[in-house]
C-alpha cells in the first residue's frame, strides 16, 4: 500500500512529465484500438453490401464448347428449383445484365443497369415491389415488353407522375413500366437503385442473344447452400455432356467470407504496425524511469540504510512504471472508443466501437509494457550500493 | 564476544592504479554492548568509511568486520538489509528524512520492513516522537521542520525501530551549539537505555560528551582512549601498519 501511494504521489508531482510519459502509450493504445474498429467497421460494412446484393446464392455458368449443340437449361433449371428443391430454393432467375439508357419523353437515365430475369429476380436479388406489380411468369412466357424500374430510374424519369402505364424507350425498345422497387441504399452512389428489370425472354429483341450463360440460384438458408450446390452438381452432370460443355457452381457466401478473412488479416497486420508505437512508449517510460532513478537516488539510499530490502525498491519502481502505462493504456481506451465512434459515423455511417477482448489485451499489453521496461530501472535503482547511493546530492 | 569487531580491515579505491587511496589502511577495533565511542578525525581521515563500513551500509576491500561475532562479509544482500533493518540505525548529518513522507511516515518506514503492522507502527512512531518532543509535527512534510527538529525526527527514527546499534554521522553538523546539545543529550539517554551509541564527529567538545573516544587519521586508528587512556599521545600508541 505504501508503494502504490509513494508511486501515486511521484507520478502526480510531476503531473506535466508523467502525462509526457504517457503520451506514446495513449497513442499507441488509441491506434491500436481505432484501426481494429475502422478495420471491423469496414468489414461490418461489406457484410451489409452483401446482404443487400442477397446472401445464400448459387450461381451456375455455363460455358458451352460448340454453341450449335447447346441447350437452353434456364426453363429446366427454374422448374428443377421450384419444383424439386423448393425446399431449400427460393428463386431461379438468369444472371443477365446490360447496361443501356432509358428514356422518357424528354428525359434520359443514362447507364441504368437493365436485369434480364424471371419472374423471381426480385426475390433473388433482395428487391421489394413499391407500387405495381413485378414481373410475371406469363411476361416471361410471352416475351412481353414490359419492365419494372428500380427507385432512382423511377424517381429520374418520374418526377411528378405516376410510372406506372407509361411507355419508357430502353436501348430502343418500348417498355411498359409495370411496377417500382423500393429503394435499397447500397452500393456506390445508389447503384444498386440506379436499375431496371425486365424479362429475360426478350433478349433476344434486346441482346441479339437467346443464350444464358449464368443462373443464380437463392437458396433459403446458409445451412442449405451446400445441399443444394452438391444437388445441381449431379442435375447438371446429367445434362452437360463434357464434349458439349462444361458448368461451373460458385458459392456467393464465400466471396463474403474471403472478404472477411481478408479484412481479419488486415487487421491484424495493422494492429501490429500500431502497437509499435506502444513499443515506443514502452521505452519511453524506461527513460523516464531512469531519469528518476537517477534523481531519486538519495532517497534510494536512505531507504536502503533504514533496512529496505531489494524488492522494496524494485517494487516501488516497478509500480511507478506500471500505473503509468495502466493510466496510459485506460486513457488510450477511452480516446480509442471515442475516435472510433466519430470516424465510424464519418465513414461508414455505423456506430463502431472497438472490442471488448481488443480493449482488454490493448491494456494488459500496455500495462505489460510498462511492466518490462520499468525492470532495467528498477534493478539499476536496486543494486546501488546504499553508501553510494546516500552520496548522491 | 564482542559487539563489533573490526580485524585489520581495509577499505582501497582505485586499488592498483595511480591514484589509490587507502581509506582505512588495516584498522582493527572492537565496540562492546552499551558503550557511547566517538570516532574523531580530520575530513579525509576515514572516519565516514570506518561508519559505513561498521553499518553495512559499504563492504571492507580486505580484512573482517564481525557483527554479533558473524562476518558480515559473508553475507548476501538480503542479510545485510535484513541486517541494517534490525540491528543498526542511522542519524546523518543532512537527516535524510524523505522529503515526500509525513513526518510519523518517516519514522514508521523502516518499521515496515519488519514488517510491523501499520497499526503499531503508527503508535511507536508517535510515541518516539514524544520522546524527543516534537509529536505535534507528526503530520508535517519534514521541510516544514528546522534542522534541529528534523534531526529530532531522525533520532525519533532510529529510536522507534529499537535496534541496538545507534550510528550518528555528523549529527550535530547543521546544527546550532544548543540545538546541537540536545541531541546529545538524546543520544546519551539512548545509551543509557542500553543502546550502543557510535558517534562520528570531527568536533573535540562533542567527542568528549562520549565514554570513549578513537581518533582516525589517515585511515589509521591513532588513538583509543579505552586502550591508551585520555593523556597518552596518540601517535605514540598507534596502530599503525604498513599497508
Amino acid at each position: 500500500m505504501n508503494a502504490l501511494r509513494m508511486a501515486l504521489d511521484s507520478i502526480t508531482e510531476k503531473k506535466g512529465r508523467s502525462f509526457l510519459t504517457m503520451l506514446g502509450i495513449i497513442i499507441g493504445v488509441t491506434a491500436v484500438l481505432v484501426l481494429v474498429a475502422m478495420v471491423t467497421g469496414y468489414n461490418s460494412d461489406m457484410t451489409a453490401y452483401y446482404e443487400k446484393l442477397g446472401v445464400n446464392k448459387v450461381t451456375v455458368k455455363l460455358t458451352w464448347y460448340d454453341s450449335s449443340r447447346s441447350t437452353d437449361l434456364t426453363t429446366p433449371l427454374y422448374e428443377y428449383g421450384n419444383g424439386e428443391l423448393a425446399q431449400m430454393v427460393d428463386g431461379v432467375t438468369p444472371d443477365l445484365s446490360t447496361q443501356l439508357p432509358i428514356q422518357y419523353g424528354g428525359k434520359t437515365v443514362d447507364d441504368t443497369v437493365v436485369y434480364l430475369g424471371s419472374d423471381q429476380y426480385s426475390i433473388c436479388s433482395n428487391y421489394i415491389l413499391e407500387s405495381g406489380r413485378d414481373i410475371l411468369p406469363q411476361d416471361i412466357e410471352n416475351r412481353s415488353m414490359v419492365c419494372v424500374l428500380g427507385s432512382y430510374a423511377a424517381d429520374d424519369l418520374f418526377p411528378y407522375t405516376d410510372p406506372i402505364g407509361k411507355t419508357v424507350t430502353i436501348g430502343g425498345f418500348p417498355f411498359l413500366v409495370v411496377g417500382t422497387y423500393y429503394q435499397k441504399d447500397g452500393g456506390v452512389e445508389d447503384s444498386m437503385d440506379h436499375m431496371a428489370v425486365v424479362p429475360y425472354t426478350v433478349n433476344r429483341t434486346l441482346l441479339r442473344s437467346d443464350r444464358v450463360d449464368s443462373v443464380t440460384v437463392k437458396v433459403n438458408s446458409s445451412k442449405n447452400v451446400e445441399g443444394v450446390i452438391s444437388r445441381l452438381e449431379l442435375w447438371l452432370a446429367d445434362r452437360i455432356d463434357s464434349s458439349v460443355g462444361e458448368y461451373s457452381l460458385a458459392d456467393g457466401n464465400s466471396a463474403m467470407a474471403e472478404s472477411n478473412d481478408e479484412m481479419t488479416s488486415l487487421s491484424v497486420v495493422l494492429g501490429g504496425i500500431a502497437s509499435i508505437a506502444l513499443l515506443v512508449g514502452g521505452i519511453g517510460i524506461m527513460n523516464i524511469m531512469l531519469v528518476t532513478v537517477t534523481e531519486r537516488t538519495r532517497e534510494i539510499g536512505i531507504k536502503k540504510s533504514i533496512g529496505a530490502p531489494r524488492r522494496e525498491i524494485v517494487g516501488q519502481f516497478l509500480m511507478e512504471a506500471g500505473i503509468l502505462s495502466s493510466l496510459g493504456g485506460l486513457v488510450g481506451i477511452v480516446l480509442g472508443f471515442g475516435l472510433s465512434l466519430v470516424l465510424g459515423k464519418a465513414m461508414y455511417g455505423l456506430i463502431v466501437l472497438p472490442g471488448v477482448g481488443i480493449s482488454l489485451g490493448a491494456f494488459a499489453f500496455s500495462l505489460a509494457i510498462g511492466v518490462i521496461f520499468g525492470i532495467y530501472p528498477a534493478v539499476k535503482a536496486s543494486s546501488l550500493q546504499p553508501v553510494d547511493a546516500l552520496r548522491a546530492d | 564476544m564482542s559487539l563489533i569487531e573490526l580485524k585489520n580491515v581495509y577499505k582501497i579505491y582505485n586499488e592498483g592504479q595511480e591514484n589509490q587511496v587507502n581509506a582505512l589502511d588495516g584498522v582493527s577495533l572492537t565496540i562492546d554492548r552499551g558503550e557511547f565511542v566517538a570516532v574523531i578525525g580530520a575530513s579525509g581521515s576515514g572516519k565516514s568509511t570506518m561508519m559505513n563500513i561498521l553499518g553495512c551500509l559499504d563492504i571492507p576491500s580486505r580484512g573482517a568486520y564481525l557483527l554479533d561475532g558473524q562476518p558480515v562479509g559473508e553475507k548476501s544482500q538480503k542479510e545485510l538489509s535484513e541486517l541494517r533493518s534490525r540491528r543498526i540505525s542511522f542519524i546523518f548529518q543532512g537527516y535524510n528524512l524523505i522529503p515526500s513522507l509525513r513526518v510519523w511516515e518517516n519514522v514508521a518506514l523502516p518499521m515496515t520492513y519488519q514488517h510491523i503492522p501499520l497499526q503499531e507502527r503508527r503508535e511507536r512512531a508517535l510515541e518516539a516522537l514524544r520522546a524527543v518532543e516534537i509529536a505535534a509535527k507528526a503530520e508535517n512534510k519534514p521541510g516544514q521542520l528546522s534542522g534541529g527538529q528534523q534531526q529530532r525526527v531522525a533520532i525519533a527514527r532510529a529510536m522507534a525501530t529499537r535496534s541496538p546499534i545507534l550510528m550518528a554521522d555528523e549529527p550535530t553538523g547543521a546544527l546550532d551549539s544548543q540545538t546541537g546539545r540536545q541531541v546529545l543529550e538524546l543520544m546519551r539517554e539512548l545509551n543509557a537505555q542500553g543502546t550502543t551509541v557510535i558517534l562520528i564527529t570531527h568536533d573535540n567538545s562533542i567527542a568528549a560528551q562520549a565514554d570513549r573516544t578513537v581518533r582516525v587519521m589517515d585511515g589509521h586508528i591513532v588513538h583509543d582512549s579505552l586502550r591508551d587512556g585520555i593523556l597518552v599521545p596518540a601517535e605514540a600508541r598507534s596502530e599503525v601498519r604498513a599497508s
